[in-house]
């Protein structure tokens, strides 16, 4: 077989995988606005049956269940009616249906986790973190063209970086708390984040953009 | 255009929400003035979003779905497209601890030039405050027990490390020593979050610890 044959067959493949997850990202959107439009519970109960899973792994990972066992499912609860509610803001010209389920779930773990503790104030999560991020129309061919670089390239890294990514990036936890937690000094964390981050094509400084 | 960012770090763990009360308003108030942390913070979500995606699915308990379902039936309330709101004179997460009018808030004056007020004390003990210099008005050298971070929202300021603007996002640990002052022609207002009392270096410095306690 010519090394062109083999390349033809390797780019076929790879664009096919790449038609494959933007698909699914379509997918996602389209439920979305079918619960927008018409509170389509079908499109819901599929979104449930995806995303509830991931949200309550992502519960988990933050520790909620030591302050409660019931407390990962009803973060689930939570998440998944503020979907139904807020379905209608998505704008899926902004950004991916997974990334703007991600931030609902991020800031309803943040107020979770703010109302176990002791300490209170009445400044909420959606407050600070805007769920409509950057608000430019289109930059979601910017974020997908992320997405797609992170896809491919999160199995090429190497088990502490991408360790250690996955803790600062999902756990709730500072790189300070992850250094604590895994006896590393902050140097080590913070330098093993940005060779992940670079590896995954992320941009590390402001004026890389 | 801002040119003073947060840290990589930093907007690492803003996107995650790990950071504090204090570093989040601040970030977010960042935010609103300065397009290229937007977009990295976008980009930063979108790739957790990935990660997201890739963890383990844990299975949620039997039933929870139509429980769900009995709740959007008691309460189903939708929530309409939220509208731009109206122009305001803040970037909304600050906003959102001010009262009406600046003036009903409790200011203090400690030197002639400088007024300060306090918004909250976070989880962690920072202080988020407001910093107002008159034109032209100088503070003391001072350096900090722990970590200062001041967002410019009106007028500009500099000291020996810059010179800042609106939006602009300045951040000073326990190492730094600085005597800031505001541009000769206009106030400047600044967000002000600070781990702890600021420790003063001048020999008049004590009178501008905004936050001394009694």
């Amino acid at each position: 077989m010519s090394a062109a044959h083999v390349i033809s067959i390797l780019s076929s493949k790879k664009a096919r995988t790449m038609t494959e997850s933007s698909q699914a990202m379509e997918q996602w959107a389209d439920k979305l606005e079918a619960v927008a439009r018409r509170q389509d519970t079908q499109a819901f109960e599929a979104l449930f049956n995806h995303f509830a899973p991931l949200i309550k792994a992502f519960a988990l990972s933050s520790g909620l269940q030591r302050q409660g066992d019931h407390l990962p499912d009803e973060l689930v609860q939570d998440v998944m009616l503020a979907i139904w509610r807020k379905a209608a803001s998505y704008d899926r010209r902004k950004a991916a249906a997974s990334t703007w389920i991600f931030t609902i779930a991020r800031n309803q773990r943040i107020d979770t986790l703010r109302r176990l503790s002791k300490y209170q104030n009445d400044i909420s999560a959606d407050e600070i973190w805007d769920l409509e991020g950057d608000t430019e129309l289109f930059g979601e061919i910017r974020q997908s063209r992320v997405q797609t670089q992170v896809r491919d390239q999160l199995k090429e890294l190497p088990v502490d970086q991408r360790q250690v990514m996955a803790k600062v990036f999902l756990e709730d936890k500072s790189h300070q708390e992850v250094a604590s937690e895994m006896g590393l000094p902050l140097g080590t964390v913070k330098s093993r984040v940005r060779l992940a981050m670079k590896k995954l094509k992320l941009s590390l400084e402001a004026l890389d953009l | 255009m801002t040119q003073w960012h947060p840290q990589t770090e930093q907007l690492v763990e803003y996107a995650a929400g790990s950071c504090n009360t204090g570093m989040s308003v601040a970030i977010s108030v960042h935010l609103h003035y300065c397009k290229h942390c937007r977009e990295r913070v976008s980009e930063l979500e979108s790739a957790t979003a990935v990660l997201f995606e890739t963890q383990a699915p844990a299975p949620v308990a039997d039933g929870t779905f139509d429980q769900l379902m009995q709740r959007i039936q008691r309460e189903p309330t939708v929530e309409p497209v939220r509208k731009p709101a109206p122009q305001q004179r803040f970037p909304r997460a600050l906003q959102s601890l001010l009262p009406e009018s600046l003036d009903e808030l409790n200011w203090r004056h400690p030197m002639k030039n400088l007024s300060v007020s306090h918004l909250l004390t976070d989880e962690t003990g920072m202080i988020i405050g407001l910093h107002h210099m008159k034109a032209g008005g100088r503070v003391p050298n001072h350096t900090h027990r722990g970590d200062e971070i001041n967002v410019v929202l009106e007028g500009g300021f500099s000291d020996q490390m810059g010179s800042y603007g609106e939006g602009d996002f300045v951040f000073r640990t326990d190492n730094d020593t600085h005597a800031p002052q505001a541009d000769a022609h206009e106030d400047c207002l600044m967000l002000s979050v600070v781990t702890a009392p600021v420790k003063l270096t001048g020999p008049l410095g004590w009178l501008v610890n905004p936050f001394i306690k009694p």
